[in-house]
């Protein structure tokens, strides 16, 4: 594992859910004075979750697609320039999740809409030199089963239009030079065993994400799914957790906040019950020296999380 | 019974949890106020115990509502039981100035009609098209289009019980130059007027002119101040102007802007207005707090005035 370079997620942000003080997340300021303090917890590479809702509503304040990041600094590039003005000197990695496109019965609007912007965002991706993309192949099991209650008998169907979308979105992917990884989370309709038929139906250039929080909620050892994938994982995410699944979790409409009892699901690196000094020590074991990135997404604070997984990365790397 | 009632407009973002029953666990977890932000539950209580019986939602909030409650008419049963009624829900007309767009636009204004009736709401409020930028100026067959569109929503929401409120900001491409004709180019029985005091006054119109020549159309209002009247057109037709680069807030709680809301009151009285206020708090940073000031000054300030 290469310890010089771990990126963090920007992810790390909760633009989503309701706290005081989130209004902040949407304006260009606030993203511009983060930079500077990922850099002083001694990151310089960030991944950032590629997300098209910001671009809708005629808002740009949140650099998380290319509408946004075009709007307020003109390009790739631009956008660049002034992440290396705060201390950050490369984009590792997007990631996209199509769950927002899942909101109605149409299929056909699902996988339009999904492959459209995937395709932005991996061409985002090559825009800022990124390493790759990574994709979750469905969007939440129980999200699709509101809309398709019926989903089972349509599994078969669904698999085959996301192998097509995921195969060409491969195709543009080599071309540009960015790897095309699919993650590996155990909400997915593709989760458990069904993962193997849709990677058995992909190009070979397609990667695995090994994240260490999802393999500990599936009950997967991450030494067995490394020698399974030997050779096949594109990327690894060092995530937290301590969350234990109950029966059928994974099928509810929002798994990331359990209906049964509530709780942080994804907790800050290193506070959670996730072995990561020895998962590390796995991935030397395997001479795994592909990217690594550090999430903490479900912070309850960011700044915190930071310093939180500095501390555990320190730990790591001595 | 007050002539006036008040409500919510909803800019919570994502609440992703019902109603949490092991809070005091969840709390222990990390020692955040994150729990008390998380559940419907907490956030209905916080409008009932703050005296806001109605909640106005906003299209976006659906994606996440209705999985979560599995249907509108469970979420409305929900906040009921709580001592909130769903109001409305607000809409944007996307494209209604566009001719190749009619059919599309009134398919899409019938659809939140139909989502408004499950949740037992009766308001729409209907910004007209979108923003000024890469649209605009208007032409006038683009208004008359416009106005067309309205007038058909509006047919399908009054038969099915809805008002359907125009509801403009100070960035759509109707503005300043057209809000007025815009207006009276809709049909008073069929479409009405949602009052946005902050928009509308950044926009360049006089509130209390505004609402007297209008107050007839007037069907509810989204009540907010602003420190920012009368914003020149190159503010107004920028690209994305509603989140400013660094912070500055358009709008604030009553009473902590410039408007003269004490003079809409009186002008409430005088036309003797009945209905639903609902109360804005977009680019608060703690909704809560906004809400338990803004009900401060409306116990003190403006209900003394006209209730």
């Amino acid at each position: 594992m290469n310890r010089d370079d771990i990126a963090i997620s920007l992810d790390l942000i909760n633009r989503h859910y309701q706290e005081p003080n989130r209004n902040r997340y949407e304006s260009r300021y606030f993203w511009e004075e983060l930079y500077p303090l990922v850099a002083a917890a001694g990151f310089t590479s960030i991944e950032l979750p590629y997300e098209p809702v910001w671009q809708f509503g005629g808002r740009s304040g949140v650099p998380l697609n290319r509408y946004c990041v075009n709007t307020k600094y003109g390009s790739a590039a631009g956008y660049l320039e002034r992440l290396r003005a705060g201390g950050i000197a490369r984009v590792s990695g997007v990631t996209f999740d199509p769950n927002l496109f899942m909101r109605n019965d149409s299929l056909d609007f699902y996988f339009g809409a999904s492959g459209h912007f995937a395709g932005e965002a991996l061409g985002h991706a090559a825009d800022l030199g990124a390493d790759y993309v990574a994709i979750s192949p469905s969007p939440f099991y129980g999200r699709i089963a509101q809309y398709h209650p019926d989903l089972e008998a349509k599994r078969a169907g669904f698999a085959e239009r996301t192998a097509a979308l995921l195969s060409g979105l491969a195709a543009k992917a080599e071309e540009a030079g960015v790897t095309l990884v699919l993650r590996n989370e155990y909400w997915s309709l593709f989760g458990g065993s069904h993962l193997a038929g849709l990677l058995d139906a992909l190009p070979a250039s397609v990667m695995l994400d090994l994240d260490t929080a999802n393999l500990f909620v599936a009950g997967i050892a991450p030494a067995d799914f490394l020698a399974r994938h030997q050779g096949r994982i594109g990327c690894v995410h060092l995530t937290d957790t301590s969350f234990v699944a109950g029966e059928g979790t994974w099928k509810t409409p929002n798994p990331e906040f359990p209906e049964a009892r509530a709780t942080q699901v994804f907790r800050d690196p290193g506070t959670g019950s996730v072995d990561l000094p020895g998962i590390a020590a796995l991935l030397d074991e395997a001479g795994y020296r592909g990217p690594v990135t550090c999430s903490a997404r479900q912070t309850r604070d960011p700044f915190r999380a930071l310093l939180r997984i500095r501390a555990l990365l320190s730990q790591i790397q001595n | 019974m007050p002539n006036i009632r008040y409500a919510n407009m909803c800019h919570w973002k994502t609440i992703p949890y019902r109603q949490i029953d092991n809070f005091r666990e969840f709390y222990y977890e990390d020692k955040t106020n994150s729990a008390y932000y998380s559940d419907w539950d907490s956030i209905l209580k916080y409008q009932s115990a703050l005296g806001f019986p109605g909640i106005e939602i906003a299209p976006w909030d659906l994606a996440d509502i209705v999985p979560l409650f599995g249907s509108p008419e469970n979420f409305a049963a929900f906040a009921r039981e709580r001592g909130v009624e769903v109001i409305g829900m607000f809409h944007g007309a996307h494209a209604s100035h566009d001719a190749g767009h009619f059919d599309e636009a009134v398919r899409a204004g019938r659809e939140a009609v139909d989502t408004i009736v499950r949740f037992g709401g009766s308001y729409m409020n209907t910004c007209p098209t979108q923003n000024y930028f890469g649209t605009g100026p208007l032409g006038r067959e683009e208004v008359q289009q416009c106005a067309r569109v309205m007038n058909e929503i509006g047919r399908y929401a009054t038969d099915h019980g809805v008002k359907i409120g125009l509801h403009n900001e100070f960035f759509c491409a109707i503005n300043l130059p057209n809000h007025r004709e815009l207006i009276e180019s809709t049909d008073p029985r069929l479409v009405h007027y949602c009052i946005d005091t902050a928009q509308i006054s950044i926009m360049g119109e006089d509130l209390l002119t505004f609402y007297d020549d209008y107050h007839e159309r007037i069907s509810t209002f989204h009540l907010k101040d602003t420190a920012s009247a009368r914003q020149p057109d190159s503010v107004r037709y920028a690209q994305d102007p509603e989140i400013t680069d660094d912070g500055t807030r358009w709008f604030w709680e009553p009473g902590l802007g410039e408007l003269d809301l004490e003079g809409l009151y009186r002008l409430l009285k005088k036309h003797e207005f009945k209905g639903w206020m609902g109360i804005e708090y977009d680019g608060s940073p703690d909704l809560l707090a906004s809400m338990a000031l803004t009900r401060y000054h409306l116990d003190n300030v403006l209900r003394p005035i006209y209730d």
